[in-house]
């Protein structure tokens, strides 16, 4: 029956469409990330300007999407894997903005923080391994994504504690920093600030690969220790 | 009657023999012809064994022309892996169909997993997609991956409607690039600086009714710039022809003691008596390479152990050679440097303090010359210092740049001009 085909062919193009349109929203981001990191280091203004400014096409895609999604649901009524994937899609394009947003405060903390000196950004590198970390977690969870790979996904959840402990030393730090002058109190919380952006990323690229597990699983693995995630995914 | 009936019956067996026998053959062809790869085509007699006989010559012609086929496309695969460029090939919606290991790695690609998706999936940085979406393939796009490494990628259209994505590593090129203008950059600042300063008293000399003696002092003033713009020019000349020239020489000699002699009779010159300078020669070793090199080397690190010792300060030069190489080593009392300056030292107009290393003469690329010159013999240079105490600036020969001290007469020290920091 060539007319159901036909049908059938145009539904599988929309969804391969619309999983193409959330990885271009997550390479935006991670370039948003990126960006804002490299502000944090030289206080360059003009980068600053440049991620407020993109952050609206962040947001511009994730009411695309959205619609796109409810379009497909309303039109094509999709059922068992491609239900999840569009539902999937709707969480993953909620954290991709997140951290669009999270990056936007670095970027503005950056300007901040280097009209007080640009001495104080350098005094603490775990920050810039915390935000290493994050988008080589980024970019794992979107690679899983596009190839649909539980077995990777799961591999980001195991990043995460190295991000919380970066960020608690970066927060022992800034204390002992603050203790010893206190002029640098306004610095050091702008620090913390920004520590804690990327930690914020990092938990939204955790849930990211969350979502990937429960479409091509079905398992929800929310609130789930890393270890009964493995558990999990090796049952079937 | 009898002998009929027995014609007859032979002629019956006979034909019924040779229908069976026929049967037989067309039953062979037909096993056979069901899988035709699997073996050669069966024997046979008469006209069928020249049908066989065709079939086989066939079969053998087209497993030859086969294995050429696929040996064609194996090289042909072979060739495009052993690229130094990613090459990756793309379906007419962009997809990924085949890529080399170099566009592998470049891109993160998975060449079996990933076949078939859209290759925006995966090189998913906003420069790529913005030149998918023009679709203007004409120049490649520059991406930067994961915030370190830079890409050139170009889209090249074939066939029918089918595109080869090329990848090259352009990071070393983007920081030569970074490098080159950054040095330009310098050299213009520099030497626009005291040109500044000469035009502004130029002017003043030619709008303003001066006297004789305030037109001296002037001109006074104005010959230190001049000889700042002429040093700069000299280190840059000096930097330039040690990139350029050839080797320098593994034989020729490089006499030591006397080249030391005369580095320390400039010092005392210098020094203009404010600083205990001695020389202490340890070994009977000369150096081979090219003298005026060696030599603008070692003088550079004295006038600047000179220069950054306060008065009353000591400068000690000292010689050691043995089997294990050799060692020229300059040490101060100076004013020392401070550890994080280290490393950058011997970058081109690096300074640790721009105020004073003007002050005192300096155009910045002092110890960029040593350490080239040095390179080039095959010498490092290893730097000690302690803020406020003073610094150790040495030179280390390998074994293989020393020759046995000649014991005649020195020759007669040759005229070189060193050149200051």
């Amino acid at each position: 029956m060539p007319p159901t085909e036909h049908i059938s062919k145009a539904f599988e193009a929309d969804l391969e469409e619309t999983r193409t349109r959330v990885l271009q929203m997550g390479g935006l981001v991670e370039a948003q990330i990126l960006a804002a990191m490299r502000a944090y280091a030289s206080g360059d203004a003009a980068i600053v300007e440049q991620v407020i400014e993109n952050d609206r096409r962040v947001n511009g895609y994730e009411v695309a999407i959205d619609s796109a999604c409810s379009h497909i649901v309303v039109r094509r009524q999709p059922a068992a894997s491609d239900l999840r994937l569009i539902m999937g899609i709707s969480k993953i394009v909620t954290d991709l903005e997140r951290m669009g947003d999270e990056a936007e405060k670095i970027a503005r903390m950056a300007r901040a923080l280097h009209q007080q000196g640009p001495q104080h950004a350098q005094r603490f590198p775990a920050i810039r391994h915390a935000a290493d970390t994050a988008l080589r977690m980024l970019r794992q969870a979107l690679d899983a994504f596009a190839r649909l790979d539980a077995a990777a996904a799961a591999e980001v959840l195991k990043e995460d504690p190295t991000i919380d402990s970066e960020f608690t030393s970066v927060l022992r730090q800034a204390i002992t920093y603050m203790m010893e002058d206190p002029r640098t109190i306004t610095a050091g919380l702008e620090i913390v600030w920004v520590a804690k952006a990327i930690e914020r990323i990092g938990d939204h690229a955790k849930n990211v690969a969350e979502q990937v597990i429960y479409i091509v699983r079905g398992t929800d693995v929310r609130h789930t220790s890393f270890a009964d995630v493995e558990r999990e995914l090796s049952k079937n | 009657m009898i002998l009929l009936v027995l014609a007859l019956n032979i002629a019956v067996a006979v034909l019924a023999w040779l229908l069976w026998r026929e049967r037989r053959e067309l039953r062979r062809l037909r096993d056979w012809a069901a899988q035709p790869r699997l073996a050669d085509p069966p024997e046979g007699e008469g006209v069928w064994g020249e049908v066989f006989d065709h079939l086989h010559r066939h079969r053998r012609a087209g497993l030859r022309r086969r294995r050429r086929l696929a040996e064609l496309i194996v090289r042909q695969r072979r060739a495009a892996q052993a690229l130094p460029y990613g090459v990756a090939v793309l379906d007419a919606g962009l997809r990924l169909d085949w890529c080399n290991r170099a566009a592998a790695a470049h891109l993160g690609l998975d060449p079996d997993k990933d076949r078939g998706q859209p290759i925006a999936n995966f090189v998913r940085e906003p420069a790529f997609v913005q030149y998918l979406e023009t679709r203007d393939f004409s120049q490649p796009v520059r991406v930067a991956r994961g915030g370190e490494r830079i890409f050139a990628l170009q889209l090249v259209p074939f066939g029918q409607a089918e595109y080869l994505l090329l990848s090259q590593d352009v990071t070393g090129a983007e920081r030569l690039e970074t490098m080159r203008r950054d040095f330009v950059a310098n050299v213009s600042h520099e030497l626009r600086t005291p040109l500044t300063v000469l035009i502004g008293f130029l002017e003043t000399i030619r709008d303003l009714k001066l006297d004789a003696d305030r037109v001296r002092d002037y001109v006074g003033l104005m010959a230190p710039q001049a000889e700042r713009m002429k040093r700069l020019v000299e280190d840059l000349l000096t930097l330039s022809a040690l990139e350029h020239a050839p080797p320098p020489p593994a034989d020729e000699r490089v006499a030591v003691r006397p080249l030391l002699e005369r580095l320390r009779a400039e010092a005392e010159s210098l020094s203009r008596g404010q600083h205990r300078i001695s020389l202490a020669i340890d070994g009977a070793h000369d150096l081979a390479g090219a003298e005026s090199e060696i030599a603008s080397a070692f003088a550079n690190l004295v006038t600047n152990a000179v220069r950054y010792t306060p008065e009353g300060g000591e400068v000690r030069l000292s010689w050691r050679s043995g089997d294990w190489g050799a060692e020229f080593a300059v040490e101060d009392t100076g004013i020392g440097i401070a550890p994080e300056h280290l490393p950058r030292l011997t970058e081109r107009f690096y300074r640790v303090d721009r105020g004073r290393s003007r002050e005192t003469g300096g155009t910045g690329l002092g110890l960029a010359i040593v350490k080239h010159a040095l390179a080039r013999h095959n010498a490092t240079l290893a730097i000690e210092s302690t803020p406020g105490k003073g610094s150790r600036f040495a030179a280390r020969f390998p074994a293989s740049r020393l020759l046995a001290a000649a014991t005649a007469t020195p020759r007669p020290a040759a005229t070189s001009s060193p050149a200051g920091r």
